[in-house]
């Protein structure tokens, strides 16, 4: 029999420890390659730009100064220019690709996590949760692990290259810019602290404001089945403004990180084109800065935002850092979630029984008495001893599940029934409908062309157990219905026993239930009323 | 929106706008004149004049536009953000005014209940929040700044308006192009990402039968690829962006070489040049300025998409809540009421109902059988029925005033418990007491009291229905319509908290629904489909 449990993660490529998921450490790797050639395009676009930065000066400035112009500057500066939007456009493509690389594939490998849980396990994951992770989360992580990784590494790559090209016309242009870093740096430190505290204080004061809208959105039918929509209305306006007071406190400090950037630029580009400015009217001997030609001095001050730059793009990323962040947590925790204990249910264990090969079997007993416990170690869902008809234990293909929270796939009801069971004759499809009351069901108009929204939606609980005892009776499969009868009326529960009893003639059904009126139609009973002795009644 | 704020909000957008001008003119004018400074004292450096050149007031120029830029920024960003948080706060109160009269919130199963739905409601808030901070406000100053220099352009170096006006030509090819094929890709994206939320909502909903029959790795996959598809559709509008976007980075530095061309071209020497080269700098500046111009259209196709969406929500919205003058119904008839769907669908055959006063009435059913479908609708939730009371006739809006419609999937408010009571200004005891009805009292306790802050996932669903219970105890409306009050709690319990609400009401006209066990002194309808 496959034990789920044993065998989860065994072949899980994203897990070095077999029972941890590491979403960023997996989306790192993910992206090693993708980061690599976007890194590249980065550098080249920078390299290119700077390029064309010497050869436009160069023309410009010996334009200006009335001196030749070689006849191949200008051809070479446009296409040092086209080049680096070229390479600038192939860098934008690279990062948006290598994204939605890392975001499918980390999302292929969250699918294949939730496919080696245990049923129990997922089914205590919380549904909206476990949407919201598959469908956002990979796409903020691979943000995080390509495009911040990237301008953070840009960070260093794009002054460096700047200063090299400083160094070139004036190593001690080069060197002021360079000693500008350090400052701007230490003002960085000094203002991220200060926005750190004062968010840490508006967390502490507002953070239940955080949320208000989207809460008031999502309990809206409750307030208003409380009549209180115009008080939350009134009181909601009153909480969203003094939250958006607060946020621009935060932000007033959160901006001066880039205004601080935007000072150093402006700040370089000021004290340059004095400096050369002074240097050219020979008013004042300021080394490296005196004796230039004209279209030198153009380069330096066209280089020094330039320097600057990839600063400013890695401010612009604080937020897909958080982001990511963020995601990679909730991945990680939905991933890892602690595996539900089962209750400890010795009954089950020492139950020795053969189970026949056709007829209908009754497993009863109270709530919690391990009657779902048991069909679901009987569909190997659940580790542990399970009984099995003949020497061979069931596998998933051998058997039609029975219960309320059956799947019902989107379109009409024909589909449905016929879903998993292979191709099926209409005329099948018909009698196995009719016979458990679903055509001449007045809330399902339209018959077998009955439409059915999504995990049938628009069905209740009782229609969708009775499109799973049709499909389960066209499957030829062994049936293992979980309560079948309850919570239906009394008719209905009367065609789904006679149904059950007749497929029992051909197969092995199998029922946990409450219902005496099945439980007496049974030709095998499993009775797990007393915990100590199981009894079994032919 | 309120006149104070709308008054604020304008006034910040005029401050922004300013500081936005303001930022771009001085970005532009630092470069520009810096390099024509070069170029002056380097022509002047070569004669006598340049003991003579006034170094100072150029000097004091750069050194103004490089403290101006920074400052003006840093303004824009806050007057813009904080004109676009007092729309937002505007906006949203009236967005949850008009979410709470939507006929969808009535009905059956509230869809932004649900987490994935509501971020995804959110996302279109927050596209149309700062819709015109990120697309509005940039569009505009730019705008007026390639109108500036094109006219500079227009007068300095004709024939630099060729190459100019073919890229600007190209830029509104691709910019169209993106706007349109970008609103596809992007309409694409959302309906991929829904469809398969649904489609992994309902093979999760189904996790044990799907497991069992071994198809769950098939559907789950399938939902997933949705997803991914949806990402496809992402990159190729990114792969758009960036296509236009490289046309961007290329318009400035093209525009600034055209300049210097077109003056070289026709021949002008020395300082005739410095005045095009002010202008060729410009460009450069301007160029800087467009950087990632993409993100402006993308900006602005999300909020119509968002707007769209959040138009389906609102749209044919009914507000009437008509409270009559205080009558207190002893009989609610209706002779054959036709009972319906939430989606309006008729069930079964006309129903004969009389509501009595001290006579609770038990609505009893097999799943799916219409209880709650019927409790909505004789609180006025579902359908336009009148019902009979004495001499007057009840319409479906003054039965939703005298209604109080306990839910049985009411949740619990992230609130105080106070607040959560929906009680106004009820003394404590009466709360107290409410709670004690509903045996939360303890729970409650050990949380804090009754001005503790409570979310619902602190919750048990027995715990949240027993607090949905203290508010029904509370409510003092004349008809109370209980749905599954039991639903969640132990037995015992559930009964004795049930019969404590029941004589509480005595002299009210209750109407219970329940699955399961009948209570003694009711008259029980059973409802069939």
């Amino acid at each position: 029999m496959r034990s789920p449990a044993a065998s989860a993660s065994a072949h899980d490529p994203a897990a070095s420890a077999p029972d941890a998921f590491e979403a960023l450490a997996t989306a790192q790797r993910l992206a090693k390659r993708g980061l690599r050639r976007l890194l590249c395009l980065q550098v080249a676009r920078t390299a290119l730009r700077l390029g064309f930065a010497a050869t436009a000066a160069m023309a410009v400035g010996r334009l200006v100064m009335g001196e030749p112009v070689a006849s191949w500057l200008v051809p070479v500066t446009m296409v040092f220019l086209l080049a680096a939007c070229v390479a600038g456009f192939a860098a934008d493509r690279a990062q948006a690709f290598a994204e939605s690389t890392v975001s499918i594939a980390l999302r292929r490998l969250a699918g294949k996590r939730l496919d080696e849980m245990p049923a129990r396990r997922l089914q205590s994951l919380s549904v909206g949760s476990v949407i919201l992770s598959m469908q956002r989360h990979p796409e903020a992580i691979a943000g995080l692990v390509v495009g911040h990784r990237a301008a953070s590494a840009m960070m260093a790559a794009g002054p460096l290259l700047a200063a090299a090209a400083l160094f070139l016309v004036s190593w001690q242009a080069a060197l002021l810019v360079i000693c500008l870093t350090p400052v701007m740096i230490l003002f960085f430190a000094l203002i991220g602290d200060a926005i750190r505290r004062r968010a840490d204080a508006q967390e502490r004061a507002l953070g239940r404001l955080a949320d208000q809208f989207a809460d008031r959105i999502r309990t809206l039918p409750t307030i208003l089945a409380n009549h209180a929509a115009s008080g939350e209305e009134a009181k909601l306006a009153r909480r969203l403004e003094a939250y958006s007071d607060n946020t621009m406190g935060v932000l007033r400090i959160a901006f001066a990180n880039a205004g601080i950037i935007d000072f150093f630029a402006s700040l370089s580009i000021a004290i340059l084109a004095v400096f050369l400015g002074l240097g050219h009217l020979k008013l004042a001997m300021i080394p490296g800065f005196s004796n230039l030609a004209l279209w030198q001095s153009l380069f330096i001050l066209m280089i020094a935002p330039e320097y600057f730059a990839p600063f400013r793009r890695f401010s612009e990323q604080y937020h897909a850092k958080a982001e990511g962040q963020a995601a990679a947590a909730a991945l990680n925790r939905l991933m890892n979630a602690e595996p539900v204990k089962a209750k400890a249910l010795p009954a089950l264990d020492r139950l020795r029984l053969m189970l026949p090969a056709k007829g209908l079997v009754a497993i009863v007993g109270p709530s919690g008495s391990g009657k779902s416990t048991l069909l679901r170690r009987l569909a190997g869902l659940e580790p542990g001893v399970a009984p099995a008809p003949g020497t061979r234990s069931l596998v998933a293909e051998d058997i039609a599940w029975v219960s309320t929270d059956a799947y019902v796939p989107e379109g009409m009801l024909a589909e449905a029934i016929s879903w998993n069971a292979g191709a099926v004759a209409r005329n099948r499809l018909e009698d196995a409908a009719h016979a458990i009351g679903l055509l001449d069901d007045t809330l399902l108009p339209g018959g077998l062309d009955a439409r059915l929204d999504q995990g049938g939606a628009n069905l209740s609980g009782g229609q969708r157990l009775r499109v799973a005892v049709a499909r389960a009776q066209l499957s030829g499969r062994t049936v293992l219905a979980d309560e079948p009868t309850a919570k239906l009326d009394r008719e209905t529960a009367e065609a789904v026993r006679s149904v059950l009893l007749e497929i029992s003639r051909g197969r092995l059904v199998v029922v946990a239930t409450h219902d005496r009126d099945l439980a007496a139609a049974a030709h095998l009973t499993v009775d797990l009323t007393d915990s100590d002795a199981v009894e079994v009644a032919a | 929106m309120s006149a104070a704020v709308q008054s604020s909000s304008r006034k910040s957008w005029r401050l922004a706008t300013g500081f936005a001008f303001a930022a771009l003119f001085c970005a532009i004018l630092l470069g520009g004149v810096s390099a024509w400074l070069l170029g002056s004292v380097a022509i002047a450096g070569l004669s006598a004049t340049a003991f003579t050149f006034n170094f100072h007031i150029a000097g004091a120029l750069i050194r103004f536009f490089a403290v101006g830029r920074t400052a003006a920024r840093y303004g824009e960003r806050l007057a813009g953000h904080k004109a676009a948080l007092a729309d937002q706060v505007a906006r949203r109160a009236e967005l949850f005014a008009a979410m709470a009269a939507a006929p969808a919130v009535r009905q059956a199963g509230w869809q932004l209940g649900d987490d994935s739905r509501l971020a995804d409601y959110l996302d279109d808030v927050e596209d149309l929040d700062f819709a015109r901070l990120r697309a509005g406000l940039p569009a505009l100053t730019l705008a007026c700044g390639l109108a500036v220099l094109i006219a500079g352009s227009a007068v300095l170096a004709p024939l630099s308006l060729l190459p100019i006006t073919f890229l600007l030509l190209a830029i509104l090819f691709a910019g169209n192009r993106v706007a349109r094929a970008g609103a596809m890709a992007w309409g694409e994206a959302r309906s991929l990402r829904r469809g398969g939320a649904s489609r992994l909502g309902a093979a999760m909903a189904s996790g044990v039968p799907l497991k069992a029959e071994g198809a769950w790795n098939r559907e789950c996959t399938e939902a997933l690829a949705a997803f991914s598809r949806a990402d496809g559709a992402l990159l190729s509008l990114r792969r758009m962006q960036a296509m236009f976007d490289m046309i961007g980075a290329a318009f400035g530095p093209v525009a600034g070489v055209s300049v210097m061309a077109a003056v070289w071209h026709a021949g002008r020497q020395g300082t005739d040049l410095l005045a095009p080269m002010l202008l060729a700098f410009s460009w450069l500046a301007l160029g800087e300025a467009m950087n990632g111009a993409s993100r402006m259209l993308v900006a602005v196709l999300r909020r119509n998409a968002a707007r769209a969406e959040i138009g389906q929500w609102t749209r044919a919205a009914d507000r009437s809540e008509f409270a009559p003058d205080n009558i207190k119904p002893g009989l609610l008839r209706h002779g054959a009421l036709q009972r319906r769907a939430p989606d309006g669908r008729s069930i079964g055959t006309p129903i004969s109902l009389l509501l009595a006063r001290g006579q609770p009435t038990v609505l009893v059913g097999a799943s799916g059988s219409g209880k709650t479908s019927l409790l909505k609708q004789i609180a006025g939730w579902i359908g336009d029925d009148a019902f009979a009371a004495g001499d007057r006739i009840l319409s479906a809006g003054e039965r939703r005033a005298l209604a109080s419609l306990v839910l049985h999937d009411a949740v619990v408010l992230e609130d105080t418990v106070r607040a959560n009571l929906f009680a106004g200004d009820v003394p404590d005891a009466a709360l107290w007491r409410a709670l004690e009805a509903a045996e939360m009292d303890g729970r409650i306790r050990d949380a804090g009291g009754l001005d503790s802050w409570v979310r619902q996932d602190r919750f048990s669903l027995g715990e949240a229905q027993r607090i949905n219970l203290a508010r029904a105890w509370l409510s003092s409306r004349p008809l109370v319509l209980l749905d599954e009050p039991t639903e969640h709690l132990d037995e015992a319990q559930g009964e004795r908290i049930l019969e404590r609400l029941l004589a509480r009401f005595s002299d009210r006209i209750v109407v219970v629904s329940t699955h399961h066990a009948s209570l003694h002194g009711a008259s029980a309808i059973e409802l069939r489909p």
